[in-house]
């Protein structure tokens, strides 16, 4: 058993999300396309 | 034994080297710089008012709609013959062989309509394939006698079925299967470069003059992202197809343990075909972005002139695509004790389906009169204008692909009871990835607009890649909480006769956009044989209207189904016996 699912799920929320901006950040910089760059208004 | 190890590892061998030589074929700079023939209007030959594209036209669409099938279906018989091997279950290997069976009766079609292409070519076009010989040059002998290896291993593959079934002569058997995909492919790949050189062309000067070796030419820039999109669209078409035959005989048999059987292959076919789709969206975005890359006239002709309009056509046939498949996955339900606890998220899985579906069919701007252009304010509704441009699109696919994989794992979960103890954990971290995955994606789309176009472009690439992520990672999940899990009875055949129709809709929405997407990629080249090299001066050198365009699109896509009926019914009937005299 892993403890309380609803803490489990909590946990893997914040893991998946830190995956994925950590995947999102690499792709667009990788692009050349930083994350967080004072983007053009519409 | 032993003689048989030694002809299996001929055969890899030659497996591995037949694109070797057929890719590279008469690899020798031409030393003569004659530029592209300029053919005038008086040098197309005009036969009895005949038609001399839309004749091309037919017999090539035909011919790639079987060889797609013909090609597609191997691939996936020695996967299945292989699984039959690794599980022990000879169901597998009855399956793999009755899915040769529908081939073998396509194939003499296969080759009687590329005849038919090749005469219609060189009677109507006899400049541009002269042209295209001197190009590829050795590549098209070595491409008849592939032609010819493909036809030998096919009827081996097919014929000595039961004689190399068991034991070492099954491998040798799977080894003839090997040699047959490897030669089919490099048939496909070849026929692939000679396409992709009349959009592209490679190894030639601006004049058409041959500067470059037969490689070059064939290694043009859309060469392989055409491969690519092929080679997947080729598993989806076949999958989708044999699908529609399981289908055919689920309906015609009475016999309950034959309907079984017709369930389980459907369904497999139905899996197969969705596995080759699922990746295939993105295979088509490198395909248009190498188009951009190569000529942004080309690319702005494919998505902003007036074949823009194919691609809500499109929209149209894969949301088709995308209902039928998941209509049939949840009709699968059914199928198991357990599937009734499932059928109540189906509803959501359909709100999220046709949600996309209805922002995918959205147009950014619309065919209007002066008047309704008046009471809009423009050409672009205020509302759903914004759902008409790319970062809706992608979001929309992308979500559709998410909830289509999960109809699937809804399904294959409800035949298996988890043991581990950590069960209950596994499917809330499976829960997490769904979410944060799928917030990934909304997110990614919604940057899209608040950012300059190339961030739009940019963070498509996320969400590609977070529906991937979405499956891979749920399917490892899967296999390890899944491991020893108790199997509960899946009662093949216990499946509604309306579910069948929607694996036969498949077939046919696969076959309409396959023939509207190639008349979209032929068309880009426009008024050229071969893109800026030679020029097409013949009276049809313009692109047909998409009235004309979908009249005759439609017109090959019944004559391939009724081809196909004819298919279907001459394997049933191969399989009738009639009773014995006694």
């Amino acid at each position: 058993m892993l403890g309380n699912r609803w803490l489990v799920f909590g946990v893997a929320l914040v893991v998946w999300a830190g995956i994925f901006y950590a995947m999102d950040k690499s792709i667009m910089e990788t692009q050349g396309l930083p994350v967080g760059a004072d983007l053009m208004p519409l | 034994m032993k003689t048989s190890y030694l002809i299996a590892l001929i055969v890899v061998f030659v497996a591995l080297l037949a694109p070797e030589f057929a890719l590279a074929a008469g690899d020798e700079v031409s030393t003569v710089l004659e530029g592209a023939p300029k053919p005038s209007r008086l040098d197309y030959p005009l036969i009895a008012g005949i038609s001399a594209r839309t004749v091309a036209w037919s017999m090539a669409q035909m011919h790639l709609f079987l060889a797609a099938f013909v090609l597609a279906v191997p691939l996936f018989a020695i996967a299945t013959e292989f699984m039959s091997v690794a599980t022990g279950d000879d169901r597998f290997d009855n399956m793999a062989r009755e899915f040769m069976k529908i081939t073998m009766a396509a194939y003499s079609l296969t080759a009687l309509v590329g005849g038919g292409l090749l005469l219609s070519l060189l009677v109507f076009y006899p400049h541009l394939m002269g042209y295209l010989i001197k190009v590829f040059r050795g590549q098209m002998l070595i491409y008849a006698l592939l032609f010819g290896l493909e036809s030998i291993t096919l009827y081996v593959y097919f014929y000595s079925w039961d004689a190399l079934r068991r034991g070492n002569r099954k491998w040798f058997h799977m080894s003839i299967g090997l040699l047959l995909n490897t030669v089919g492919l490099t048939l496909m790949f070849v026929a692939n470069a000679w396409a992709s050189f009349m959009m592209s062309p490679a190894g030639v000067d601006a004049a058409g003059a041959i500067t470059g070796t037969v490689w070059e030419a064939t290694r043009n820039p859309l060469w392989n992202p055409l491969n690519l999109h092929r080679f997947l669209d080729n598993i989806a078409y076949g999958g989708a197809i044999v699908g529609g035959y399981a289908a055919y005989m689920f309906l015609a048999e009475k016999d309950p343990v034959k309907k079984a059987h017709y369930d389980w292959m459907g369904y497999t076919s139905n899996f197969i075909a969705i596995l080759g789709f699922l990746p295939l969206p993105f295979a088509g975005y490198w395909l248009m972005a190498e188009i951009y890359a190569y000529s942004q006239q080309m690319g702005i002709t494919a998505m902003g002139g007036i074949l823009a309009w194919l691609f809500i056509i499109q929209a149209v046939l894969i949301g088709t695509i995308m209902l039928a498949a998941n209509y049939y996955l949840w009709s699968g339900l059914m199928r198991t004790d357990r599937g009734a606890q499932y059928a109540k998220y189906v509803k959501y899985i359909a709100v999220v389906l046709v949600g996309g579906f209805l922002v995918w069919v959205t147009p950014h701007t619309l065919i209007l009169t002066a008047n309704e252009i008046q009471t809009l304010g423009g050409t672009s509704h205020k509302i759903l204008g914004p759902l008409g441009i790319m970062p809706a699109k992608n979001t929309a696919v992308n979500l559709m692909l998410v909830m289509t994989f999960l109809s699937f794992q809804m399904f294959y979960r409800s035949s298996r009871v988890p043991t581990v103890s950590w069960a209950k954990s596994g499917n809330m971290v499976v829960i997490a990835l769904y979410v944060v995955g799928i917030v990934n994606i909304v997110g990614a789309g919604m940057y899209g607009y608040i950012t300059p176009t190339v961030y739009k472009v940019g963070a498509s690439v996320p969400q590609v890649l977070s529906t991937l992520m979405i499956i891979i990672g749920s399917v490892i999940i899967d296999v390890f909480m899944l491991r020893g899990a108790k199997a509960e009875k899946v009662h093949w055949g216990r499946m509604s006769e309306r579910s069948q129709y929607a694996l036969f809709v498949l077939p046919v929405a696969f076959t309409w956009l396959m023939g509207l997407m190639g008349y979209i990629r032929s068309s880009l080249r426009t008024k050229w044989h071969v893109y800026t090299i030679m020029k097409d001066n013949s009276p049809e050198n313009y692109i047909p209207s998409l009235g004309d365009a979908g009249n005759t699109i439609t017109a090959i896509t019944l004559g391939f189904m009724a081809i196909m009926v004819f298919v279907f019914w001459l394997s049933r009937l191969g399989a009738t016996k009639q009773e014995s005299r006694s």
